[in-house]
């Protein structure tokens, strides 16, 4: 009966996105890598140990960018690409480029190869897509630094970043689907 | 229905030129700051963006009416009263070590008065880019430039950039910070960096001799940023090399006191104004001479007092 009645409720929150607007989603996605961007400004630790943050505005450029390309991600990825720098002490621009980077390649891959949404493509791109943001930012900090930076504190984000996607996806699901191919069976 | 689809194509290499475009003007700006002169143009509008990043630190409305403000402020001010507390027990500790050096020296000019500023740390990133903390005390604060950054553990680093409300400090632990350091048994002096591992690699060590295992490392004062006897760290063996556990990470408490830099002025700065030794004979014989060198030194002597000034 619990169940049943759990089931029911997850059916009408998934009905209400269903129904929700790609504004009203973008302005969620917005305020939740906001909110993790803020949370995240100084160290969370659990139990003695230190948490590893995800860079939210990733993975919210990843989900953007499988929608299309548009003006108003763009803008605000860019914002928060600046927010980052300044609070990772980053040179300036780099986390926007990086970010729209992601966007664009994200919206590239959904244009060339993911436009029935194949579950493979839809696992295998946001791993493929994280790595290389990874590997920019890793590039950048060992410019900015003049030394190669390590690369595990990297890995362990890019982990967490990944599992926030998996758990965060369809929030950045703008709604809009690049339509198939004219003259292609769907 | 075509004319729709006509926009939609007209509207899609639109957004693609801007995207090009978003990503080429990204990647001058990071290639701009390549350039130091550049940067110096970048580095103010970063300032700024830094401020409105301290300001978040602010308590909001629902804070101030629940009582929450209040309660916090009260608990910071017990806690700086404990920060205030643990800094001179570490400062007598170091006693010995300055007491010292100060016995080997003659003239020696008083310890000025300590002066500082208790900061909340508003930004502290444990990223790959340079390791530095934001915190939210800025010029308006009375932070001058050159300050550096302590807690409870010891030094933490020093301000590299201010702004009205913030600063940011670069921390010991840095691969691009370097602190000339003492061992507080052996003496021993070395430049220190931070390294990828979190400890300290002490480099330009002496021919001869090296630092004690489990001996505290403390500023030497050399280079006139750190004043002599702040606590760094421990020495430490990593891998059969002698190393150094940064002793600022015991006293994570959120906060850091910025104090200001130890900054002697040089003698070119001040001047004494010597009398023409020819006139001065001729006038007052050997009585104006002496007076004289005494009224330089008295005017050269209050200012060479104060090294915490600038």
């Amino acid at each position: 009966m619990a169940r049943r009645r759990k089931s029911e409720r997850l059916s009408a929150i998934s009905g209400i996105w269903a129904e929700t607007g790609p504004t009203s989603r973008f302005l969620i996605g917005t305020l939740i890598v906001a909110a993790i961007g803020l949370i995240g400004l100084t160290p969370k630790t659990l139990f003695d140990t230190e948490l590893v943050w995800p860079y939210a505005s990733l993975v919210a450029a990843i989900g953007w960018g499988r929608s299309g390309l548009g003006f108003r991600p763009m803008v605000v990825l860019v914002v928060f690409g600046l927010a980052q720098d300044v609070s990772a002490y980053a040179p300036l621009g780099c986390f926007g480029f990086i970010n729209l980077a992601a966007f664009g390649a994200s919206s590239l891959i959904a244009r060339s190869f993911d436009r029935e949404r194949n579950p493979l493509i839809s696992t295998v791109a946001p791993v493929v897509l994280y790595a290389v943001s990874f590997v920019l930012v890793w590039l950048f900090a060992s410019f900015s630094g003049n030394h190669l930076v390590q690369l595990s504190p990297l890995v362990n984000v890019f982990v967490v970043t990944y599992l926030l996607h998996i758990l965060t996806a369809p929030v950045f699901d703008l709604g809009r689907r690049v339509g198939p191919l004219a003259g292609s069976m769907s | 229905m075509a004319r729709l689809r006509g926009k939609r194509l007209k509207a899609r290499p639109v957004r693609r030129y801007a995207l090009i475009v978003a990503l080429v003007v990204l990647f001058a700006v990071l290639l701009a700051q390549t350039s130091p002169r550049l940067r110096a143009w970048i580095d103010p509008a970063r300032t700024v963006a830094a401020d409105q990043l301290a300001s978040s630190a602010r308590p909001g409305l629902w804070d101030r009416i629940s009582g929450k403000a209040a309660r916090d402020e009260r608990i910071r001010e017990l806690e700086a009263e404990v920060r205030e507390l643990t800094r001179y027990r570490s400062v007598a500790i170091s006693m010995a070590a300055r007491l010292e050096a100060y016995e080997d020296m003659l003239n020696v000019m008083g310890e000025p008065p300590v002066r500082g500023v208790t900061a909340r740390i508003t930004s502290e990133t444990n990223g790959p880019f340079r390791e530095a903390i934001l915190v939210n005390a800025g010029t308006l604060q009375g932070v001058q430039p050159g300050a550096y950054a302590e807690n409870e553990g010891g030094l933490v680093g020093r301000v590299v950039q201010i702004g009205e409300r913030s600063s940011r400090v670069l921390l010991v632990a840095d691969f691009n910070s370097r602190v000339p350091v003492m061992g507080e048994a052996s003496g021993m002096r070395a430049i220190l960096f931070g390294d990828r591992d979190d400890l300290g690699t002490l480099t330009d060590l002496p021919e001869r001799g090296s630092f004690i295992l489990g001996e505290r490392v403390l500023t030497s004062g050399e280079g006139g940023i750190f004043p002599r006897g702040i606590v760094v760290g421990e020495v430490v063996e990593r891998g059969g090399a002698l190393r150094v556990e940064f002793g600022m990470n015991r006293g994570r408490g959120g906060f850091v006191r910025l104090m200001p830099s130890m900054q002697i002025p040089r003698p070119e700065e001040f001047p004494a104004e010597l009398p023409d030794p020819d006139s001065a004979i001729e006038t007052d014989g050997e009585a104006g001479v002496e007076e004289g060198a005494e009224t330089a030194a008295s005017d050269a002597l209050p200012d060479a007092g104060a090294p915490g000034g600038g």
